[in-house]
């Protein structure tokens, strides 16, 4: 690979087109590091601002996230909890029904359901997240208030059961790449030794395949987090925090929703504020995802004759 | 363990995988059906005639699609251009690894945060006001990493022979890159486009951010009208308790997803016909 890339005598470097083209390629590539640094800037910029005004030492001790109120409380930590309790939660829910499903549509499932199962898995993937927000409002929070009479017409359990539908097919779809990437041939060679088809999946793949298949939980969960819609439609906007799943939740994001439907002065604490909680948003899901991605390549590398030999 | 004790031991589990297996197929499927019902059901029971006289979904209509053409127009080539250059000309050095991760987990960053971002930059930076262009440059810039992903993956995939024998028989870079790299990974790329289109077209909470509105007397004819579309509506509309609001939010749900729909047709075809040109 690197070879190709350094072997200039192949491509002259007089020749026009190949320099037109090089230059072209090069310029698209510094549009969007050009377009990422504007953003991260921006995001940066108001921020520093903010922190001008409001300590930093309140925003991580401070135990209410107020900003506009009459004594403001500028705390994360609320919302940060908000966000946990909805991604932790909507992981709790997809789990183990996507696990189950990733394993037995890899390994057990006839063409033809695998086929029906897949198209529902990719038409669950491409709902758009305002069209899950109206199922949980409309839909999911009315049936569960049959079960609990005491359902607040806002609360985190509807908004868990909807953000963790939509993230199953984030798990389904990796999780099932990492079982795939577990060659055949282990699995044959073990099944030819004795072991049962359910020993070579679930004591053969299943652990080969692990790091893979938490990468992709990662990865669903940094969805969860940044999920916006949902949890603005069905969770509410409460100040305060409670970890009742019968009540509303707060998040980053549904703060952020809530905040830009009034009118947002800029220069205002509520303006800078949007703009701090969008930074910490920022770090947060590059960090997972960037986590996500490491350990799906990890494991890919790890799988028994996988790339790195 | 003796023998016969074993093979039940093992039959149970067999058993139990498949029962679990289909207990958790039947989960999503009832879901995503229940999803579908209540959407239909919902938009079949039709607004109040004092509402519904108010609230036709042209504009938001002709929103989304100028949202879409704009967002196409600045992220596939600027995406699919990066892509190539990361993955078929960039110097293996670290500081290109660094950009290159960068944008590979900007990817992961949520709509939301490009939205904020858009007012600082688009909205109120460049001075374009809440308009359609100030919207499409924000799902621009949101979906260009996540067309550069795509994209290298589908790129990573050529096998390197190819350009080593491409090579060898004296191709320049440029033409390596276009007779055998992009031609190999072309249903990839555009299959992780359309993805990447999709959702952006699908995306309220950036649009409502920047100040989508959400009430329109006229439909947008420019990029520099009010911005307005579909998801925003949406939104706009389920968060009215009023009664006759859910069923014209499940209506324009609907509407949505036949939109999407047809946008997924137009690229699934230039597929199809690209695919069948290369043979």
């Amino acid at each position: 690979m690197t070879a190709f890339r350094s072997s200039t005598g192949a491509h002259p470097r007089s020749d026009p087109r190949e320099r037109l083209m090089g230059g072209l390629l090069l310029g698209c590539t510094a549009l969007a590091v050009a377009s990422a640094a504007a953003v991260i800037g921006a995001l940066g910029l108001e921020t520093v601002r903010f922190f001008a005004d409001v300590p930093l030492s309140r925003f991580l001790a401070d135990l209410a996230w107020t900003p506009s109120a009459e004594e403001p409380g500028f705390g994360i930590l609320p919302l940060l909890a908000g966000t946990a309790q909805i991604a932790w939660g909507a992981t709790v829910m997809a789990l183990p029904v996507a696990l189950v499903l990733a394993v037995f549509l890899e390994f057990y499932a006839g063409k033809r359901t695998a086929s029906v199962m897949n198209a529902a898995v990719a038409a669950l993937s491409s709902v758009p997240a305002v069209v899950y927000g109206y199922f949980a409002l409309n839909f999911v929070t009315p049936a569960l208030k049959g079960v609990w009479p005491g359902l607040e017409a806002f609360n985190g359990i509807s908004a868990c059961l909807v953000v963790g539908l939509m993230i199953l097919p984030t798990i389904v779809v990796l999780s099932r790449e990492a079982l795939g990437a577990v060659p055949r041939s282990v699995l044959r060679q073990a099944v030819a030794l004795g072991a049962t088809r359910e020993r070579a999946v679930l004591r053969l793949a299943l652990p080969a395949a692990w790091l893979g298949v938490l990468g992709s939980v990662v990865l669903a969960m940094t969805r969860a987090v940044g999920e916006t819609m949902i949890v603005t439609l069905a969770a509410g906007n409460p100040t305060g925090v409670s970890w009742n799943p019968l009540e509303g939740v707060r998040t980053l994001t549904s703060f952020l929703a809530q905040a830009s439907m009034g009118d947002l002065a800029p220069g205002s604490i509520e303006y800078g504020a949007c703009f701090a909680v969008a930074a910490v948003l920022l770090l947060l899901t590059f960090g997972m995802h960037a986590l996500g991605r490491a350990l799906v390549s990890r494991g890919q590398a790890d799988a028994p004759g996988g790339s790195r030999s | 363990m003796s023998a016969p004790a074993r093979s039940r031991e093992t039959h149970r589990v067999r058993r139990w995988l498949r029962a679990l297996g289909g207990v958790a197929a039947g989960i999503t499927l009832a879901a995503l059906c229940m999803l579908a019902v209540v959407m239909l059901l919902n938009a079949g029971r039709g607004p109040d005639a004092g509402i519904s006289a108010h609230s036709g979904l042209l504009a938001a209509v002709a929103g989304t699609l100028w949202l879409a053409i704009l967002t196409a127009a600045i992220a596939v080539p600027v995406g699919v251009g990066a892509a190539v250059y990361l993955e078929e000309y960039a110097p293996r050095t670290r500081a290109w690894r660094f950009l290159a991760s960068v944008l590979a987990n900007l990817a992961g960053v949520p709509p939301v945060v490009y939205g904020i971002a858009g007012l600082a930059l688009f909205v109120r930076g460049m001075g374009l006001g809440p308009s359609i262009l100030a919207g499409g440059l924000t799902l621009g810039v949101l979906t260009v990493p996540r067309v550069i992903a795509n994209s290298r993956r589908a790129l990573a995939s050529v096998p390197e022979s190819l350009r080593w024998n491409a090579l060898a028989l004296g191709a320049t870079r440029w033409q390596v890159v276009r007779e055998q790299v992009l031609r190999a990974a072309a249903a990839g790329i555009v299959k992780g486009c359309s993805a990447a289109l999709v959702r952006a077209v699908g995306a309220a909470a950036p649009l409502l951010i920047i100040g989508a509105a959400s009430f329109t007397t006229f439909a947008p004819v420019s990029p520099s009208d009010p911005l307005t579309s579909l998801p925003t509506q949406i939104f706009a509309w389920t968060a009215r308790p009023q009664a006759g609001f859910p069923a014209l939010a499940a209506g324009a749900s609907v509407t949505l997803l036949f939109v999407m729909a047809l946008i997924g047709l137009v690229l699934w075809d230039i597929r199809r016909r690209h695919g069948e040109a290369r043979r």
